[in-house]
């Protein structure tokens, strides 16, 4: 079962704080507050810098080049400049969840690192918590966001807005059981829920070749089930081929056509969270977790490298697959994804069957 | 692997990993108020006419939003529910179905009940599917376009 130290505990013991639940806890929010902050640098580069640089760079053009080195200075200034938009609320909002749907996107997207292990960095070991039902819990809470983006599209009592909405809960409705089964699927070869358990049955040898042991990730394992479930996901974060809720060139903006200010930058934070989110579940279940070659306590970088690859097939597919319509998304969810998705499940049985 | 850790023991480190996921939670509020907060400190207020208006792409806005809708999505919504659930049911089995194998159990005792039961929803499916239950719009207009089309 679980050998690594938590971070939390690692934290408690480094401090000297008491063995008591009030110093667990204090442990505990420092713990979270940094893993928290590490996942809003992610957002704050993929945001307004990353993410205009890797559309450039498909569409053949320069983007953000004027502020510091590479036009990295524009996160500074993106952010002051965000933060300091004047906050224009429609006079039909429905206040409470108005004001509460922001909070609701961003605070769910982060709730679901608290169990994904991101690997060592130097003696800590970079995971905040390793319930057993750890697989469980971060499908269930990425899944509040749809929450949110209801909130959002109904309180804006703006018809883009509602469309928006209306159109999220179609689409992430459809796709979350392919993504649930799909990683159900997982759980067939690994015997267990949680999150240190399931990274470390992949590092097992699948089979060696020319002298490269190559670890049974899998992506490896189970091309098919990983194809799934990168398709799943890319429905889930709503980026192409799936990005009807938003769909610019139909419905304004979606859901956040009313936001302005801050409460623009959560729903925009929040979405960035989500995209990195699910990045981080599929390099838990489908590449390793923190596994790459060199010493364990540069898993933490291993661990970048591939939420950041899942952030960069995101945003190749946004700029180079069209938008499916919303009779297609619903047909392709329902008929094919859901299908596939059974298949692959019991399939996936029948392999584990033959080999056990 | 496969042992079940007792209830109220959480391994040979650490603490229950509740605290931790609440702390987290704590964070995921604290750090959006806090932004809020920043902002409020920041940003401008100028009320103008109309600016607060419901943005209808520069018109005027016309009605309102809280309509009574036709939810085509009804039945589909209620085709969730069902496989949501199901999925909760998939979760265990496919959690000792290793562990059953390993124990000697045979293939078939451990695979054919999900296989009915997998058939069972895939049959209610594909009745759904039939019925034009997971079909975005059934309008008489568009459908009148997609037969226009062919």
């Amino acid at each position: 079962m679980a050998t690594e130290q938590m971070l939390p505990e690692t934290l408690r013991t480094m401090i000297g704080l008491p063995d008591s639940v009030l110093g667990q806890a204090i442990a505990a929010f420092i713990a979270a507050f940094l893993v928290g902050n590490v996942m809003l640098a992610y957002t704050g580069v993929a945001g307004p810098w990353a993410k205009r640089k890797i559309t450039a760079a498909f569409t053949d053009r320069i983007a953000v080049d004027r502020i510091g080195p590479f036009g990295l200075l524009i996160i500074v200034a993106d952010a002051v400049r965000l933060l300091a938009k004047e906050l224009i609320i429609p006079e039909n909002a429905d206040r409470p969840a108005y004001d509460l749907a922001p909070v609701v996107v961003a605070g769910s997207a982060m709730l679901g690192f608290a169990v994904i292990p991101m690997g060592g960095l130097g003696p800590l070991n970079i995971q905040l918590a390793d319930p057993e039902s750890g697989l469980v819990y971060v499908f269930a809470v990425a899944s509040i966001a749809t929450l949110g983006l209801t909130m959002a599209g109904y309180a804006s009592s703006n018809k883009y807005s509602m469309l928006g909405a209306l159109r999220a809960i179609a689409q992430n409705v459809a796709y979350e059981i392919p993504l649930v089964l799909t990683g159900a699927s997982v759980v067939l070869f690994t015997q267990s829920l949680q999150m240190s358990e399931i990274v470390a049955v992949q590092q097992q040898t699948l089979v060696t070749v020319a002298g490269f042991s190559i670890p049974s990730w899998f992506a490896f394992v189970n091309p098919f089930a990983f194809a799934l479930f990168m398709i799943a996901n890319l429905a889930e974060v709503g980026r192409n081929p799936f990005d009807i809720p938003e769909a610019p060139t139909e419905i304004v903006a979606g859901y956040q056509t009313e936001y302005s200010s801050v409460y623009f930058v959560l729903i925009y934070l929040g979405e960035f969270l989500h995209i990195f989110l699910g990045g981080a579940i599929i390099a838990t279940l489908f590449l390793g977790g923190a596994a790459g070659p060199g010493p364990e306590s540069i898993g933490f970088l291993w661990f970048t490298a591939k939420i950041w690859g899942v952030f960069l097939f995101t945003q190749w597919a946004r700029s180079a697959v069209p938008r499916v319509r919303i009779d297609q998304l619903i047909e392709i969810g329902w008929k094919g994804m859901l299908v596939l998705s059974f298949a692959n499940l019991l399939l996936t049985a029948l392999l584990v069957g033959v080999i056990a | 692997m496969g042992a079940l850790q007792s209830p109220g023991c959480y391994g040979e480190y650490g603490m229950n990993p509740w605290i931790a996921i609440g702390a987290l939670a704590l964070v995921g509020v604290l750090i959006p108020v806090g932004m809020m907060s920043v902002s409020a400190l920041l940003r401008p207020s100028v009320p103008e006419d109309s600016k607060r208006a419901t943005y209808e792409s520069g018109e005027v806005p016309t009605g309102g939003t809280r309509i009574r809708f036709n939810i085509q999505y009804y039945m589909v919504a209620l085709l969730f529910t069902i496989f949501d659930i199901e999925t909760v049911l998939i979760f265990p089995w496919t959690v000792i179905y290793g562990s059953a194998l390993e124990g000697g159990v045979a293939l078939g005792p451990v695979l054919v009940p999900m296989l009915v039961f997998i058939t069972v929803l895939v049959a209610g499916l594909a009745w759904a599917w039939h019925n034009g239950a997971v079909k975005w719009a059934k309008s008489a207009r568009s459908e009148s376009q997609v037969q226009a089309k062919r």
